[in-house]
């Protein structure tokens, strides 16, 4: 079980959130060398898509609060099983009831079945929002960081953290928590093209002096991390950061974007990045709190009050404990993002 | 007007008062029990059925905490108080919880080994005990549906005493420490409400008794001044917050409401189920915060459980002996206010449940449906407003979305934290004693001084600590 060879890997793979951004990503990684992939989608049209990427993707429909759907997720898979757990709500529709119905009714779900089947680990995809903003922009979180849930989501992906470590150290499941930064990459939701589009065309607000750092993980080095949390036996009952190798600066993430969007021949604005005072962003943060005390969300509201912060971890742990170890850097991230978009036609 | 003087008041008999009377009666102290509820003979009533709990609970069982959703409350009000018509389990206070409110709250000698010392001394004189029988059929359900979901449940203990035949009491205060009290000496008087605290103008920091109403048989009431050198009031998490406020103490009374709000599902069975007992297994898979048993169910609450997810009852009610009902109760994080209202008896109790609280209740719901069809029920119905009514595993996801705040219907029994011990004076109403700020003869001794909600049945939380505290005051007599 030490090897990190491919051919130990586990053959049977379930994931959550499949037809998501991450899980979108890590699919396609799997299904090369996997004998199946167990899929869970939240609705009739994410199916066909995923399955026409090999033809070892199942897909189940349904919701992963549904009890009878996750049993459907976990039925007839063989003795040797996998599991990814992506699944998710970031951005509710409206209330903020949703984060805590799916990112903790929804893990307490998934881990009661990968119990009863007996699966060989749990791979919990978490968040920096479990840990708030560092206190100063030199400041990294890493594995000994203390919890300090940000608002709703926070809160909620803090819980289920609790019910993955609780389930584990109780003996149920052997799982791996890996706590994501900020995404970047191929299958990005449409809030992400707005975000290309507002720094081509030089509304994407510099909050502050800019100096705010930043983790952000590009897809392909976060599946890199998940399957190094799944293989490494170092990792079991822990939590990891996984993110692109060091924090980016706020004013060099947005640099660095507009030098991809010109390279992937895009014109770009000349004009310089909207300064905003970070007193805005402190408003924003306001009314976000005062919005999800009423059980109330607004996705701009709450991205604006959070640019102000810097949020950044150190991923030293799991380089030397699971080996992972992040190929893709910023530039070259960005640019293959924004080429996805191109091929997608999106317009940014 | 009539006056009767004494060394001390204890205000409520139920599990606080019934503690702090025997123990203070036993050492020797001259003590005055008043109750506000009647002193029912203890075979008046069969078991948990409605007629017990429209007898022995304040207003008939009909009160609420408003909110969104409002919650339905039920409080003791008689001789024994809650203990008189409860399920009688008895689970001590979890040491983690002990050791965060020590350090929270900044409690003094209130560590693990000190509860479980007191814990240990309730129960031998309780009787705590498991059945020395099989569990009913009622009990075996949970335990049969949790064990083949391969999650953890647990047979609660129970303050009961068997008999060779396996027949059990429920050891209630009114059978167990309020006669104890009385052997010792103690006096107590029912159907007497203590109307406030009296407290000379000239020094507000004492008490030096309580005028109270007093109703006779014949519904004739007089007014009764009692003088005591010591006050304990141990009234509830409702009526103690909403006395000292009448009495014109404020600081940290009343705020900080916690109850285990409470989601139900009356389940039928292709088989008869037993009524006359309450289940005493609990599925603990998903505690703290969310704890599953089961409740009394007998045909009247049936027949109220059906109606809250249904308008076609009669057909399942025909049924009744096929149906048992089954809860799931969540720790909130919300909280809630009690507040005395000039002119009226009833104070205004109100309570918030957040976003958070509201998804743990609808996952309780789905957890709950989940174990009661793995135990052969055939169909289920929530505490939800229309339903819907589940025949099979596929239908209860509909749950998490109907669960909204007005299609839930939530109760509880368990009122607590409402005054509050321990040396954070910004926090709390009382030292880590019970003796209330600022009043230097008058004590708090129920569920009101649990800091917070103890996320199981608290009955045992509230008589240790009850103990211990009784212990300290007479240390200091």
């Amino acid at each position: 079980m030490t090897s990190t060879s491919p051919s130990s890997d586990v053959p049977v793979c379930v994931v959550t959130g499949a037809s998501g951004w991450l899980g979108q990503n890590l699919v396609r990684t799997l299904v090369t060398g996997r004998e199946r992939v167990r899929c869970l989608v939240p609705d009739a049209d994410a199916g066909p898509p995923l399955e026409l990427v090999a033809p070892n993707v199942e897909t189940v429909v349904g919701d992963v609060r549904d009890p009878a759907t996750v049993d459907t997720l976990f039925d007839d898979l063989g003795p040797r099983v996998s599991v990814f757990h992506a699944a998710a709500v970031i951005h509710p529709a409206q209330r903020t009831r949703e984060f805590f119905d799916v990112n903790v009714g929804g893990t307490q779900m998934v881990l009661d079945r990968a119990r009863r089947i007996g699966v060989e680990r749990v791979v919990h995809v978490s968040s920096n929002s479990p840990f708030g903003a560092n206190p100063t922009p030199d400041d990294r979180f890493d594995e000994d960081s203390p919890f300090n849930p940000y608002m709703g989501y926070g809160q909620s992906k803090f819980e289920a953290e609790r019910l993955v470590r609780q389930a584990h150290e109780r003996g149920d499941v052997p799982t791996v928590v890996v706590r994501a930064p900020w995404f970047y990459g191929p299958y990005q939701p449409a809030r992400q093209s707005t975000f290309f589009t507002a720094i081509r065309k030089g509304r994407f607000p510099l909050i502050g002096d800019g100096s705010q750092r930043r983790s952000m993980v590009y897809t392909d080095n976060l599946v890199q991390g998940l399957l190094c949390a799944e293989r490494s036996d170092k990792a079991l009952g822990n939590a990891y950061w996984v993110a692109d190798a060091t924090p980016y600066s706020l004013a060099e993430i947005l640099t660095t974007v507009r030098s991809a969007l010109t390279d992937e021949g895009l014109a770009v604005t000349s004009r310089s990045p909207l300064r905003v005072p970070r007193a805005v962003s402190e408003w924003a943060e306001r009314v976000d709190r005062l919005l999800q005390s009423k059980g109330r969300y607004h996705q701009a509201i709450h991205v604006l009050g959070e640019m102000k912060d810097t949020i950044a971890c150190d991923i030293g742990r799991a380089r030397d404990e699971i080996g992972y170890d992040p190929t893709v850097s910023l530039y070259d991230g960005m640019r293959a993002s924004i080429r996805w978009c191109l091929d997608h036609g999106d317009q940014l | 007007m009539a006056r009767i003087t004494t060394e001390v008041l204890v205000i409520g008999s139920g599990a606080g008062g019934a503690v702090t009377a025997a123990r203070l009666a036993e050492a020797g102290r001259q003590v005055l029990v008043v109750e506000e509820g009647p002193w029912f003979d203890a075979d008046e009533h069969e078991p948990f059925s409605l007629p017990e709990m429209v007898a022995k609970y304040r207003n008939g069982g009909a009160q609420v905490a408003l909110g969104n959703p409002a919650v339905a409350f039920g409080e003791g009000r008689c001789v024994g108080g809650s203990t008189e018509v409860n399920s009688g389990l008895f689970h001590r206070l979890p040491d983690y919880l002990a050791e965060e409110w020590q350090h929270t709250y900044d409690i003094d000698d209130f560590s693990a080994q000190t509860l479980a010392f007191y814990a240990g001394q309730v129960e031998a004189e309780l009787q705590v005990s498991t059945l020395p029988t099989a569990p009913p059929p009622s009990s075996a359900i949970l335990e049969h549906g949790a064990t083949k979901l391969g999650w953890r449940n647990v047979e609660f203990a129970r303050v009961y005493r068997y008999d060779q035949a396996g027949r059990g009491v429920k050891q209630t205060m009114s059978r167990t420490l309020l006669p104890k009290a009385l052997a010792a000496g103690a006096e107590l008087i029912a159907d007497c409400r203590v109307v406030k605290l009296l407290r000379p103008r000239a020094d507000r920091g004492r008490v030096v008794g309580a005028r109270c109403v007093r109703t006779h048989p014949d519904g004739g009431r007089e007014t009764l001044d009692i003088q005591a050198d010591q006050v304990v009031v141990c009234a509830g998490a409702i009526q103690t917050p909403a006395l000292l406020q009448r009495s014109g103490i404020r600081h940290n009374i009343g705020r900080g409401l916690k109850l285990h709000p409470t989601v139900k599902i009356a389940a039928r069975f292709p088989h008869p189920v037993d009524h006359g007992d309450v289940p005493m297994h609990r599925v603990t898979e998903f505690a703290p915060n969310l704890t599953i048993g089961g409740s009394a169910s007998r045909k009247g609450q049936i027949a109220m459980a059906l109606a809250e997810a249904t308008h076609d009852i009669a057909e399942p009610l025909a049924d009744w002996e096929n149906i048992s009902i089954y809860y799931a109760a969540i720790r909130s994080e919300g909280s809630g206010r009690v507040r005395a209202v000039p002119g009226l008896t009833s104070p205004l109790i109100t309570y918030k449940l957040t976003e958070a609280d509201m998804s743990r209740l609808a996952q309780g719901l789905v957890h709950l449906g989940e174990v009661l069809f793995a135990a052969g029920a055939t169909e289920l119905y929530p505490s939800l407003v229309g339903g819907p009514v589940a025949r099979q595993l596929g239908d209860i996801g509909a749950w998490w979305d109907r669960s909204t705040r007005a299609n839930t219907n939530l109760m509880t029994v368990h009122m607590t934290s409402t005054v509050r011990m321990g040396n954070d004076r910004s926090r709390t109403g009382t030292d880590s004693y019970g003796r209330v700020w600022d009043v230097a003869n008058l004590h708090v001794n129920d569920g009101s001084l649990l800091p917070d909600a103890p996320g199981v049945n608290p009955q045992a939380a509230i008589m240790t600590i009850a103990t211990r505290n009784t212990e300290h005051l007479l240390s200091n007599l």
